[in-house]
């Protein structure tokens, strides 16, 4: 079996690329488990099985794309199987457009300490749709849309157009509270 | 990282949230990929080795039986179980990594792993053998319920195990149903945005 094969070889150019994956991107890696999974636990695992996956990807890693994009491709396609696994959580999930069109508040209040904004900008990636928070995530990275476009596929002015959305939200959330309904 | 971060800007806050280190080295890695696989290869195992003890139980109770329909009923079961066992072989044993899975935009790999739940949903009736697995039940306890008849208290004592499996095979189906529309309707959405990507 291939797969048993790569792991007793031992491949050295497979280690030294997952070495360098884990120390530039690791703390993006575990951003972007938080953004997935909110029980400690099943984040940890969650995060380990992200790992595992990068760890194997790299014997077939041909750098047709960038280390980056085959990076957050593999973890967000380990942490979306995740997503869909759960299959009760998957079918609350909502698009952007959806919490774009939900009212706003009219009482809404600024997170108080980075604590408190943090838990609310997870309330609402955990609200989303995998694609959705795939490009959410991506955004709250710092990414461009060209770089989004090329990790997840959607053309460059789908990207804009979900960017464009994404600000309006957090735009609501972060200064004026959130929205009504929950 | 910073003690004081403007509140109302969340890239800040996402990128400086508390860091739990996570690290683990590649030889770590092949340990833990070696014990899963390990693992894997054991719950096939077990499932394996359950289809072929309960294929010799059923086809043990069918060379002993003398009724016509009931020994059919019990062969159509130990065969069913041969399935199982195949089954288990082939969906649970640890296959190597698919290379192309991981050359995937999110997007396609999105979208395939929908169609794999799409697909599941839609055969696994068939994939679970259950036609057999019912067939043969139905030919056991269909021959003991018509003796039954002349003794109702026997007939009522099986009544809740009947009763289960009406709500069941009354849930199974509609709830398949609603499940497949929804998958597929994400499906249908995920093209349009491949299709646009491709124009």
């Amino acid at each position: 079996m291939r797969g048993i094969e790569t792991i007793s070889r031992g491949d050295v150019s497979q280690d030294s690329l997952y070495e360098q994956a884990a120390d530039t991107y690791g703390a993006s890696l575990d951003r972007l488990a938080r953004a997935y999974e909110l029980d400690p636990e099943a984040r940890r695992d969650l995060l380990q099985d992200v790992h595992l996956h990068l760890w194997r990807s790299f014997a077939y890693f041909d750098q047709r794309c960038s280390l980056r994009t085959w990076v957050y491709r593999v973890a967000h396609n380990v942490a979306t199987g995740h997503v869909i696994g759960q299959s009760r959580i998957r079918n609350r999930l909502v698009s952007i457009e959806s919490i774009e069109a939900m009212p706003g508040s009219d009482h809404g209040e600024l997170a108080a300490s980075q604590a408190q904004a943090l838990e609310r900008l997870e309330t609402l990636i955990q609200r989303l749709k995998p694609l959705d928070r795939q490009i959410i995530v991506s955004y709250l990275e710092g990414m461009d849309a060209a770089s989004i476009s090329e990790i997840t596929g959607l053309s460059p002015a789908n990207i804009a157009m979900k960017v464009h959305r994404i600000k309006n939200v957090l735009k609501r959330w972060f200064s004026e509270g959130g929205p009504h309904a929950d | 990282m910073p003690t004081e971060l403007p509140m109302n800007d969340p890239r800040n806050i996402w990128q400086n949230q508390p860091k739990e280190p996570f690290k683990m080295s590649a030889d770590q890695l092949r340990g833990k990929v070696q014990q899963r696989q390990k693992k894997a290869r054991f719950e096939a195992i077990f499932s394996i080795v359950l289809g072929f003890f309960l294929f010799l139980f059923f086809a043990r109770a069918c060379a002993t039986t003398h009724e016509g329909i009931e020994r059919v009923g019990l062969g159509v079961l130990s065969l069913w179980c041969l399935y199982f066992a195949y089954q288990a072989y082939k969906w649970i044993w640890p296959k190597p990594q698919a290379p192309d899975g991981t050359l995937n935009t999110t997007l396609q790999s999105y979208r395939s792993e929908l169609e794999k739940r799409r697909d599941c949903n839609r055969h696994v009736w068939r994939r679970a053998g259950l036609t057999f697995c019912f067939l043969g039940m139905a030919m056991i306890v269909g021959p003991l319920l018509i003796r039954a008849l002349d003794d109702p208290r026997l007939l009522l004592s099986v009544a809740p195990l009947f009763v289960l499996l009406a709500i069941w095979l009354a849930v199974f189906f509609p709830i398949r149903k609603r499940k497949m529309q929804k998958l597929q309707q994400e499906i249908e959405e995920l093209r349009v945005f491949e299709a646009e990507s491709r124009s």
